[in-house]
């Protein structure tokens, strides 16, 4: 494989960065919409409901942007990454399930840590399976490393701060509950890291993991409810709120298409701590929009300022320690034993790594349009239904963070056009 | 008529550790989760 011109290599290590920075930010926002809801159903079918509203997402972006055809002709190109597309499905629902346990048993400040060094197991895997980090210097290793257990310590002393909830009785299942999320979620990253070498787009490997993740909720969600029945009623009992936690799914999925896109173009060991900044937006959202942490101690404050600014430092860092033409040949390689393995075409696989498309470009269908129109359907039927809590909310805030997000979405989905086509 | 090996795509996978170490992980969150609840 030839290497890339060093400009192209830039640009796209550019891309990458601007997508982790990008996904911190709506991944993050994505927990605001949820707290509309109050207490008094499962949190087992808030997260199904959550799931239900990335499900729509996850169909109807990729057939507004590219089109179901092209999803279709990145399948028979390489037919086999469904199989792990569905499985990365999979290992979010039960990490996410597990948070929750782990939440109630020792508190969101001890969970959140523990689960938070999914960034450190995904370095492990990027360096053992496919060739990150190797060739790629001591001062960039460390700049990866170093900011990624700096950003650790952060988001420890963020989530002390911002931790409202008494350990619970049972520390050690909480904590294996943690460790296991953590891991599930940093080996979630081996499925994409995989499909994103072998040349499949984004967009269409998110579309086969959202029915291994609303399989897999589903199926947990039923067992832990005791069936269809129960379920669906507790469903119908919260139809004036499915609205909110939907559009909590549905701002999930744009940050999570830009966590697929630095995942793609800088790799799982950068890609996992950039979007890991997504704790740092949603203090922002639960500090300025609702308040939380009002009338708290001076020790409160300095680990929020803290923490915020040592995931910043961590974060600039991993920024700053852009793979290397060296490190970027490792990947090329990696992509060519992937391809040579499942006798995927060399010029698809040449092409994706480059941020190319080797297939010209497809035209929209009447499945497209009935995807797109069916998705807004849900949303504005359930939006008619929805009701909207009393809450004291600082809405200058709400303006300012959401004109943060458009920019962000505005300014890296250009740049992303520009220079890959969404490929 | 000469024919290739049956499934290749589907042999190539379950060689392959980066197929098996996700399906581990998976199991064992299960197993933890069913412990949990």
């Amino acid at each position: 494989m030839d290497p890339l011109a060093a400009g192209r290599l830039g640009r796209l290590q550019l891309v990458g960065v601007l997508s982790g920075f990008t996904a911190g930010a709506w991944l993050g926002a994505a927990e605001a919409p949820t707290k509309m809801v109050s207490l008094g159903i499962s949190p087992v079918v808030i997260s199904l409901a959550m799931v239900l509203g990335v499900f729509l997402a996850r169909w109807s972006l990729p057939a507004l942007l590219r089109g179901t055809a092209a999803v279709g002709a990145d399948v028979r190109q390489a037919p086999h990454l469904v199989v792990w597309a569905v499985l990365a499905g999979c290992l979010w629902a039960v990490a996410n399930t597990l948070t929750i346990f782990a939440i109630k048993d020792i508190g969101l400040s001890i969970a959140f840590p523990l689960w938070n060094a999914n960034s450190l197991l995904g370095i492990l895997w990027g360096a053992l399976f496919f060739g990150e980090l190797r060739g790629a210097g001591r001062a960039r290793q460390l700049g990866v490393l170093g900011g990624a257990l700096v950003m650790c310590v952060g988001a420890a002393l963020l989530a002390f701060a911002s931790s409202t909830q008494a350990p619970a009785g049972h520390p050690a299942r909480g904590v294996v509950a943690a460790l296991a999320a953590g891991a599930l979620w940093g080996t979630m990253y081996i499925p994409y890291r995989k499909a994103y070498l072998t040349g499949m787009n984004p967009l269409s490997f998110v579309a086969f993991f959202t029915i291994g993740e609303l399989g897999m909720m589903s199926a947990l969600a039923l067992g832990d409810r005791g069936g269809p029945a129960v379920l669906l009623a507790e469903l119908g009992r919260a139809r004036d709120v499915l609205f909110w936690l939907l559009l909590g799914g549905f701002v999930w999925v744009v940050g999570d298409l830009f966590q697929q896109y630095a995942a793609k173009y800088i790799g799982i060991s950068r890609g996992i701590p950039l979007s890991n900044t997504n704790q740092l937006w949603g203090l922002a959202w639960g500090l300025l929009v609702f308040g939380e942490l009002r009338g708290g101690t001076g020790t409160t404050y300095a680990q929020v300022v803290g923490g915020s600014l040592l995931m910043a430092l961590g974060a600039a860092g991993i920024a700053l320690a852009s793979a290397s033409e060296a490190e970027h040949r490792q990947w090329q390689e990696s992509a060519a034993r992937e391809g040579a393995r499942y006798g995927v075409d060399p010029a698809y696989v040449r092409a994706a790594l480059a941020g190319e498309s080797a297939a010209p470009a497809q035209r929209r269908t009447w499945l497209d349009w009935l995807l797109v129109v069916t998705a807004t359907a849900v949303f504005i039927a359930l939006a008619r239904v929805a009701r909207v809590p009393h809450l004291a909310l600082n809405w200058a805030a709400i303006v300012g963070l959401t004109a943060a997000l458009v920019v962000l979405l505005a300014g890296t989905g250009l740049l992303l056009w520009r220079t890959t086509r969404f490929n | 008529m000469t024919a290739g090996p049956p499934h290749p795509r589907l042999a190539a996978m379950l060689r392959d550790v980066q197929f098996w170490v996700p399906v581990a992980v998976l199991v064992v969150g299960l197993l933890v989760l069913a412990w949990i609840r």
